[in-house]
């Protein structure tokens, strides 16, 4: 090492006679984003924990111990709304994955104008999504909405439907409203996941007398399922935590049918001022979200062990 | 196995028109291999036979059966890959028995196929493996197994040999020549390589820009060319041309001034060329020797290979020479020397590329 820089260093530049101690400069290197991390993150985390274990409020603070935790495990509203919460992420990922797997095999076919259709498939990713979630509350808006005029003019319905005001439709209407700004994501990665797959192998497996199918299932579905499972992962992820879609539709209404976790801890912490609450309950998202994701690295595993090359 | 006739073939992309009106007979059991440049219609010949391409005319016969508009499995052909096309997430077992379970064959009958082919190819050990734990040579191996299984009337080798490093491309060749044998099949063989060519090939069939230059045994190829284009490409080094002018003819032949002021007298068939005409002499680099008078060439690099020296020189300062000469010949770099060389083994083309037919050639061998 010595001898290099003296090398290099020879009739160019002059090395410092005394340098910084290898760990202080791979400090000095990190220190700056360890910093940025402990203010963005590791501080709310920790001021959530502290604060899940306080019975706080506009007015103060007080140390309740276990309290806030204990009400949770004994609330019958709160497991329904966990069990919603999963319900709604199962639900709406499975519909995004399927959807997605569909659209991503249509997009890859040889068509003419495919270019274009890959282009009109952004639009409700990229499109602000509370703008998005206004459009979609005029279409289930019972008076003026197109769905509401449809079923009427089809005499499916006698008069006005307001999809969002009874429980079960309300909660459908939301899956489908978080399913279209959902897919597209989905879609494309599936879709740069397939274009990645050799054309050879799908022309030896139509040598061989491999149907469309046949080749789908053998060879598409395998060769994508990395991206498959972590695509699932990441989806579930967001959906778990979607809050716009259900905050704008329907403020977790009607009677508590669309509120989620996430939906039931803004509302605890932010529009009733509990944030001793309201944080157990972003603690317990964290420590579920947490679970889930050790069960997805296991199942990665399996899935490169079996689908991988080696 | 199969014969494999091609009717009058043509094939275009829009408006390039990629092959002219090719026509084959290709006999049963015979090891045939398209050899030429890039992009002069080889692999899509190929793809048209295997059916991943659409001739624009023509027709594909095999075994006495129109297959034009079959569905490549209804052909009979199996085809190995330039990249090998294995499936990376299924065991060498499952890329083999892959055909098979398309056509949903039973598991026993699948068993023993798979084993058979798995113990022809040396592979028996490996079925548990993915591809991706394999060496190219295996890879390679298993491509060809997967063909094997379906007892297809032709194989088809699409460049299969090219992944491979010098070495292993040798010995795979042997093995491909050794498994022609053993399987007594009609195949079909792609390749820019015209050592793969001269070494598998029962037949060669040169193509060039989308036609047809030549179809022939590898000797015939070699000793009666018919074109410069299959002169200069097939033979390895390749064949010297040297430009010259036609001094007169007669029946027995041409006299010819070579650039440079040489002049012979050749036993070609005369009656395309008139006195004056510009020709070009082809001298194939083995079949010179050091003499007192003949060709004077100017040596620029001595390779001395032990067994051949090849020297690159040039005659007259400018055309070209290349020659194989005996390992120990007492030449030297920048020095030149004469080379004499049998007017027997001369090749004349006119001015369009077509040879002057040559009245004493070696009888061919099989």
């Amino acid at each position: 090492m010595a001898d290099v820089t003296q090398q290099i260093g020879q009739g160019t530049f002059k090395p410092k006679a005394k340098t910084l101690p290898e760990a202080v400069f791979a400090w000095l290197l990190i220190g700056p984003a360890m910093l940025f991390i402990a203010i963005i993150v590791a501080w709310p985390l920790a001021e959530t924990i502290r604060l899940s274990f306080m019975e706080a409020g506009l007015g103060g603070e007080e140390y309740v111990g276990l309290a806030n935790y204990q009400d949770l495990v004994e609330s019958r509203k709160f497991h329904q709304t966990i069990v919603r919460t999963f319900y709604w992420m199962f639900l709406s990922v499975g519909l995004k994955l399927v959807l997605g797997l569909i659209g991503a095999t249509l997009l890859n076919a040889a068509v003419p104008g495919r270019a274009l259709f890959r282009v009109l498939v952004m639009p409700p990713w990229i499109i602000p999504m509370a703008i998005g979630m206004i459009g979609w509350l005029w279409l289930y808006n019972g008076y003026f909405g197109v769905l509401s005029g449809s079923m009427m003019s089809l005499g499916i319905t006698d008069g006005p439907f307001e999809f969002l005001a009874y429980k079960r439709s309300a909660f459908y209407s939301a899956v489908v409203a978080d399913v279209w700004v959902g897919t597209p994501m989905v879609t494309l990665f599936f879709l740069a996941a397939m274009q990645g797959v050799s054309r050879d192998l799908y022309e030896a497996a139509w040598v061989d007398g491999a149907g469309r199918w046949y080749r789908f299932r053998r060879i598409t579905i395998p060769q994508i399922m990395p991206v498959i499972v972590s695509m699932s992962l990441l989806s579930a992820i967001f959906t778990f935590n979607s809050f716009e879609v259900i905050w704008i539709l329907t403020e977790g209404g009607p009677r508590s049918a669309t509120t989620t976790l996430i939906i039931d801890t803004y509302k605890t912490a932010i529009s009733n001022f509990k944030f001793g609450e309201g944080s157990a309950r972003a603690v317990i998202i964290v420590i579920l979200l947490g679970v889930f994701a050790l069960l997805y690295l296991n199942v990665l595993k399996f899935v490169n062990r079996k689908y991988g090359t080696k | 196995m199969a014969t494999l006739d091609l009717n009058s073939i043509s094939k275009s992309f829009g408006t390039a028109k990629v092959l002219h009106d090719i026509s084959l007979a290709i006999n049963d059991k015979e090891f045939v291999v398209f050899v030429g440049p890039s992009g002069c219609g080889k692999s899509t010949l190929l793809r048209i036979i295997a059916g991943l391409e659409e001739a624009t005319s023509g027709q594909i016969i095999i075994g006495g059966e129109d297959v034009s508009a079959a569905h490549p499995v209804e052909r009979g052909i199996s085809m190995v890959f330039q990249s090998y096309a294995l499936y990376p997430h299924l065991s060498v077992y499952e890329n083999i028995a892959f055909p098979l379970r398309v056509q949903k064959l039973e598991k026993a009958d699948m068993d023993a196929r798979v084993h058979r082919a798995a113990e022809v190819l040396q592979l028996t050990d490996k079925l548990q493996l993915k591809p991706g734990q394999l060496s190219g040579g295996q890879r390679q191996r298993v491509a060809i197994g997967r063909s094997i299984v379906r007892n297809p009337k032709v194989f088809l080798f699409d460049e299969p040999l090219s992944n491979l490093d010098a070495a292993l491309r040798g010995d795979m060749r042997v093995e491909l020549s050794q498994l022609h044998k053993s399987l007594d099949a009609t195949m079909v063989y792609v390749t820019h390589d015209q050592i793969e060519a001269m070494t598998m090939a029962d037949r060669i069939v040169v193509l060039n820009g989308g036609r047809v230059e030549q179809f022939g045994t590898p000797m015939e190829l070699y000793h009666h060319p018919k074109t410069k284009f299959v002169a200069s490409f097939i033979g390895q080094p390749n064949m010297n041309l040297i430009p010259a002018t036609v001094l007169a003819t007669d029946a027995s032949g041409i006299k010819v001034e070579l650039i440079g002021g040489h002049q012979m007298a050749l036993p070609v068939e005369a009656a395309t060329v008139n006195k004056g005409d510009k020709v070009e002499v082809g001298i194939r680099p083995e079949h010179v020797a050091l003499g007192d008078n003949g060709l004077e060439i100017s040596v620029n690099v001595l390779e001395r290979l032990g067994g051949v020296s090849i020297t690159y020189g040039t005659i007259a300062g400018a055309t070209r020479f290349c020659a194989s000469l005996p390992g120990d010949a007492a030449i030297k770099e920048g020095e030149p020397m004469m080379l004499s060389v049998a007017p027997q083994d001369c090749h004349v083309f006119d001015a369009s590329g077509d040879v002057l037919r040559r009245k004493s050639a070696p009888a061919l061998v099989a």
